[in-house]
């Protein structure tokens, strides 16, 4: 079987946490949601709502406990690439904790690590060459005499997503 | 009075839902909601790019809302996600004086700013508002149809975003669907996102809880599925294909657009709703459709 570039963090069992690291924490913390990061007090009521977490190996509220210890193995958990982006524990989290958000700017950064399923880098590599997911179906459309959706200016779009270095973000952490 | 929006598509209803616009053009038509087309839209970034970069989503989507923005009109989506992505983008930029400088920075280099100027509505939202105008025009009640509705995530939370019905118990699109004599009743994972954003990550995981889904909607009664959203369809009208439980048994059940069972029930053009498209058998249902 092919060894995934992610989600290679699967178990607790038999792991030693030596130093911690608080420039971690302090680093998650001032992604976008993430702000209240430290007040996570392990009610677990993330994982109860989740509707990934009876598939993931790591759940997310042990997510939270990652991040809080400044564990960053978390960029290899399961439940990174496995979140659904329902929003359900950002919604319910009595201690107003963005987590959703939270895990976008853990995805950012195990994608510049090099750790995202191969799905995300076609879908980028389309998004930069064309501006959109997927192409209109125009037989469909000329069937139900819907217009051709409009056109855009492509190099308009490139411009802007250089300009932002999406075809470069691996180049940040080496 | 005539409501005047840019109508933003997205990506997947063009490419796997021309049934989803065109049925609500017809809807729009008929209700004087104005549609104008909106030049110039690339991809809303939606969740995927976020996942990749927040700035580069950030871009892309305020390149959008700026579009309309220059142009002085409000925008209008039937789809959760691109819903969703504008006005997490519309909301991170309202919010950040840092991200909404970077982004910006970018868009003046193409002619254009963001200011917040713009409204982003889904269309459900405006049907919602329409309810009494839409109760006077039904005219096919669709009597029989047990609705097992799904609103979708992006719709809803996070709610101080999305800002349209209560995250836990929403009813706006429910009684929306009830003006047809229809019933939308209540089902246990009505609330559980699709799984369809994990179609690009591991398509075996959304593969379960599409499962898991149906298989709630199936015991609950109903005999059909009702979306807002490309997405989610895509999991109920697409994915579902084939899919069978531990008893062999069919987990598909006929899967509609709102805007489609609103058409029906105001006895719309059958073909220009696109029931043709739809891809799981709609036969258990198509008597009460008028199919």
């Amino acid at each position: 079987m092919m060894t995934e570039s992610w989600g290679q963090f699967k178990t607790f069992e038999g792991k030693k946490f030596e130093a911690l690291d608080p420039e971690f924490t302090k680093e998650v913390s001032t992604l976008i949601g993430g702000q209240d990061l430290t007040a996570c007090f392990q009610c677990a009521k993330c994982s109860a709502g989740c509707p990934v977490s009876d598939k993931v190996n790591i759940q997310i509220h042990e997510v939270m406990r990652m991040l809080v210890f400044g564990f960053k193995d978390v960029l290899d958990t399961d439940m990174i690439w496995l979140c659904t982006t329902c929003y359900t524990c950002q919604e319910r989290c009595p201690q107003g904790i963005d987590i959703t958000d939270i895990l976008f700017g853990l995805k950012n950064m195990a994608f510049r690590a090099g750790k995202a399923p191969s799905g995300y880098l076609s879908a980028r590599q389309g998004l930069y060459d064309t501006g959109r997911l997927y192409p209109p179906t125009e037989w469909e459309r000329e069937d139900l005499e819907l217009d051709p959706v409009p056109e855009f200016n492509i190099d308009d779009t490139k411009k802007l997503l250089d300009k932002m270095g999406l075809m470069k973000l691996e180049d940040d952490t080496q | 009075m005539t409501q005047s929006y840019e109508v933003f598509l997205g990506c997947a209803i063009p490419n796997r839902f021309n049934n989803y616009e065109a049925s609500m053009r017809l809807i729009a038509k008929e209700l004087d909601i104005e549609l104008i087309d909106f030049e110039g839209a690339s991809c809303c970034g939606t969740v995927v790019l976020k996942s990749i970069d927040e700035d580069s989503w950030l871009a892309l989507s305020g390149r959008n809302i700026a579009l309309a923005e220059s142009r002085g009109h409000d925008i209008v989506t039937p789809c959760n996600g691109c819903f969703g992505s504008l006005k997490d983008t519309d909301h991170v930029l309202h919010d950040s004086e840092e991200h909404r400088a970077r982004v910006n920075q970018a868009l003046n280099e193409i002619g254009l700013e963001y200011t917040g100027t713009t409204k982003v509505r889904h269309f459900v939202e405006v049907l919602y508002e329409l309810k009494d105008v839409i109760r006077d025009k039904i005219v096919n009640p669709l009597d029989g149809l047990r609705i097992a509705f799904h609103p979708g995530c992006h719709l809803l939370r996070p709610s101080n975003v999305a800002g349209f019905d209560d995250p836990e118990l929403p009813r706006k699109v429910d009684e929306l669907l009830e003006l047809t004599g229809a019933k939308s009743i209540p089902w246990n994972l009505k609330l559980r996102c699709c799984g369809s954003p994990l179609l690009i990550a591991s398509e075996d995981v959304a593969t379960q809880i599409i499962k898991e889904k149906n298989a709630s909607a199936i015991e609950s009664g109903a005999n059909c599925i009702v979306t807002n959203c490309p997405a989610c369809h895509t999991q109920f009208d697409v994915q579902v294909l084939g899919l069978k439980d531990e008893n062999e048994q069919s987990l598909e059940l006929p899967a509609l657009f709102v805007t489609q069972v609103l058409g029906a029930a105001m006895d719309l053009d059958r073909e220009m709703l696109g029931f043709e498209l739809n891809r799981v058998s709609l036969d258990p249902v198509k008597e009460i459709l008028g199919l």
